[in-house]
């Protein structure tokens, strides 16, 4: 199936800002990040978001799915 | 209410744009906006406020200017370390434009005393520099039905959402477990580019006189994300979560 994964800020550095994938069923977020090197160390309070809907490690993707992963802007 | 001969040049730009004219900027003229946070995003969205004509502008921070501000709250002066934030701001901006009232508020937000603070705000701005205060502002907008415009940076990075009550997704749409959030980096430890709350910062006034002029499209269903490295803006679509707090009403 394909999926959709769009990186913000430091994530995309050697990596890509949007790149579609194709991936077996069942797939799930944190085997995509691992896919990247993304450790969960990196992710820790990251934002994971699929299609726009706040998501975890253990969300398993579907056929179409936008995988958006970004580390939160706290600063004002 | 007439425009001053003052006020008819002041605000002509504004004034020449037919979605405002001058029943628009006097629509500005009698609302109120409450700044959260006089710092990197508070200083421009404070002065374009001002700027515009926002009739009553509070302000709420309880730092005094220190010199490691001063790379991007372009509210200060090098004189203005060791002063009071909003006290020096109230100055600046009555200075800039004496149709506009400033509130001061030198104090911490907290649960305690958020509603009655907030209470007769047009929009909240999310100006702040933490997400624990970022929720309670959250919270309390939606539970007084007032918009809140959300904004926060990092490093070369920041991201904007309007929030409307019963509209579109809020904060705790997209942080549920957003307590977490008090390990987010810091810029005091990890740097901030001086120009980005600058740009988000006036994003953030664009989304206010949206709304209180009633024109153009609120950014209520998108977290727009910018990234000055790239020069680029993305649009992340965001669906409201179903078991959030903003869906109970």
């Amino acid at each position: 199936m394909k999926i959709t994964v769009k990186l913000f800020a430091f994530l995309r550095k050697g990596r890509f800002a949007a790149q579609e994938f194709n991936v077996k069923e069942g797939t799930t977020v944190e085997e995509i990040m691992s896919n990247l090197s993304i450790t969960k160390e990196e992710m820790k309070i990251g934002i994971i978001l699929v299609n726009g809907q706040h998501s975890t490690f253990q969300t398993v993707l579907h056929e179409g799915d936008v995988l958006s992963l970004f580390p939160p802007a706290a600063g004002g | 209410m007439t425009l001053s001969q003052d006020q008819l040049k002041r605000y002509s730009r504004h004034l020449a744009l037919k979605e405002v004219g001058e029943a628009g900027q006097k629509k500005l003229l009698h609302s109120k906006v409450l700044l959260v946070g006089a710092g990197g995003l508070g200083s421009p969205v404070s002065y374009y406020l001002a700027a515009a004509g926002i009739g009553t502008i509070g302000i709420l921070d309880s730092d005094r200017v220190d010199f490691s501000n001063l790379n991007r709250q372009i509210l200060y002066k090098t004189k203005d370390v060791g002063q009071v934030k909003v006290e020096r701001a109230k100055i600046q901006l009555e200075e800039l434009n004496p149709d506009v009232k400033v509130n001061t508020y030198f104090l911490r937000l907290n649960r305690e005393n958020a509603e009655e603070i907030c209470s007769g705000y047009d929009v909240i701005v999310d100006c702040l520099d933490n997400f624990a205060t970022r929720f309670i502002i959250n919270d309390i907008c939606l539970k007084l039905n007032i918009p809140m415009v959300h904004a926060g940076v990092y490093k070369y990075f920041g991201q904007t959402l309007t929030v409307i009550p019963g509209q579109g997704p809020c904060l705790r749409c997209i942080y549920p477990d957003g307590e977490r959030l008090d390990q987010a980096p810091s810029c005091a430890y990890d740097g901030l580019i001086g120009v980005i709350p600058g740009v988000l910062g006036t994003l953030q006034v664009m989304e206010i006189l949206k709304l209180l002029l009633g024109i153009g499209e609120a950014n209520k269903d998108s977290l727009l994300y910018f990234d000055g490295l790239s020069l680029s803006f993305d649009r992340i679509k965001l669906n409201p979560r179903p078991d959030c707090i903003c869906r109970k009403k």
